[in-house]
C-alpha cells in the first residue's frame, strides 16, 4: 500500500496506512479544536455510575439484532420491562433489511437498567442480542483527548457524586 | 476511564455560497460523538452537540464502518469536490487511515455515472448507515430533529 513518508503519526507504532486526497487538503472541520462551545446535557441528577440521562429518558442501546426483526417483535420483548417511550429500528440503506441495532427508550432508569439486566445475552430471533446504555456521563474533566485541555470555561468538576 | 482507542470517524458535507459556509459535520473520538450543523437558510443558528457514547454503540459504529470495507476503496477517481459542495470522510481503523474528499452526491445516478462507482457507493451507502445511526442517537438524546 502506500505508505509514504508520512509515517509520523503519534500514536501509529508503524504500519499505519494512509490513504486518501483529504490528507493534503482538510477543510478546517467545525468539531476540530473547539472545546467549549457544544451543548451537552450535563447528567447530574443521577446517582448511577456510568449511565447518562437523556432529555426525556433513558436510551438502551441492543446490538447483534436479527436482520430480519421487526418492531413488534422488539416491542414485544422490551415491554415487559416498562413503557416504550421511543424505539428506533434502522434499516440497512443498501439492503432494506435492519441494519443489525436497536435503540429503545424508556422514562426511568429503573426500568432501562431492568430490560438492559433482562435481555443482554439473551436470544431474540436465534441471535444473542448485547444491551446497554447508549449515552454515559463524560469522563472527569469533560476533555475528549485525555491530558489536552484549552480555555474551558467551566471548572473541573470535582469527582462527580 | 479514558477511552484509549485510536479509532476515529469524520464526516464533513458542505458548501460555501450566498448564504455563507453551510455544512454538517459529524466526529467521533475516543467516546466523544460530536454533530454540528450549520444552516443559514431561514435560521441562521449553528446547532453544536455533543454526547458521550457507551461502548456498545462504539462498537456498533465501528462494526457498520469495518463490514462497508471503506477502507479498502480509495478516493482518487472519485469526483472531485467542486463549486456545489464537498464531502469529506476520515476514518482511522485499525491499521488503517483514511481521508477521503469528493462532491456532493445527489443521487445513486451521479454513483453509477462516476469513474469508481463500485467504490463511490460503499461510501454512500456508509454515509447514509452513519448519518441514519447517528440522528437517531441525536434525536434520542436531545429531541431535536436534525435537518
Amino acid at each position: 500500500m502506500s505508505d509514504d513518508g508520512m509515517a509520523i503519526d503519534e500514536t501509529g507504532g508503524g504500519g499505519l496506512r494512509r490513504k486518501g486526497r483529504g490528507f493534503k487538503s482538510r477543510t478546517a472541520g467545525e468539531s476540530k479544536d473547539s472545546e467549549e462551545t457544544y451543548d451537552r446535557l450535563d447528567t447530574k441528577d443521577a446517582s448511577e455510575q456510568r449511565a447518562a440521562r437523556s432529555v426525556e429518558g433513558w436510551i438502551v442501546m441492543v446490538a447483534n439484532v436479527h436482520e430480519e426483526a421487526t418492531e413488534e417483535e422488539l416491542n414485544d420483548k422490551f415491554a415487559d420491562f416498562g413503557e416504550i417511550k421511543n424505539l428506533h429500528l434502522n434499516l440497512d440503506r443498501r439492503t432494506g433489511y435492519v441494519k443489525g441495532y436497536a435503540l429503545v427508550e424508556y422514562e426511568t432508569h429503573r426500568e432501562a437498567k431492568a430490560a438492559i439486566d433482562g435481555l443482554n445475552g439473551t436470544d431474540i430471533l436465534g441471535q444473542i442480542v448485547s444491551c446497554d446504555f447508549a449515552f454515559v456521563r463524560p469522563p472527569a474533566g469533560g476533555g475528549g483527548k485525555p491530558g489536552r485541555r484549552d480555555g474551558r470555561k467551566r471548572s473541573a468538576s470535582p469527582g462527580r457524586r | 476511564m479514558a477511552d484509549t482507542d485510536p479509532f476515529y470517524f469524520r464526516y464533513y458535507t458542505g458548501h460555501s455560497g450566498k448564504h455563507g459556509h453551510e455544512f454538517l459535520e459529524f466526529e467521533y473520538s475516543h467516546g466523544r460523538l460530536r454533530y454540528a450543523n450549520n444552516s443559514n437558510y431561514r435560521n441562521d443558528s449553528l446547532i453544536r452537540k455533543e454526547m458521550w457514547i457507551g461502548p456498545l454503540v462504539v462498537k456498533e459504529l465501528k462494526r457498520i464502518v469495518e463490514t462497508s470495507e471503506i477502507v479498502k476503496e480509495d478516493d482518487a477517481n472519485w469526483p472531485k469536490p467542486n463549486i456545489v459542495g464537498k464531502q469529506e470522510l476520515e476514518i482511522r481503523v485499525g491499521s488503517h487511515h483514511i481521508s477521503f474528499e469528493t462532491a456532493k452526491i445527489g443521487s445513486l445516478m451521479d454513483v453509477s455515472e462516476s469513474e469508481d462507482p463500485e467504490g463511490l457507493r460503499v461510501f454512500y451507502y456508509l454515509v447514509q448507515d452513519v448519518k441514519c445511526l447517528v440522528f437517531s442517537l441525536i434525536s434520542l438524546n436531545f429531541k431535536i430533529k436534525p435537518i
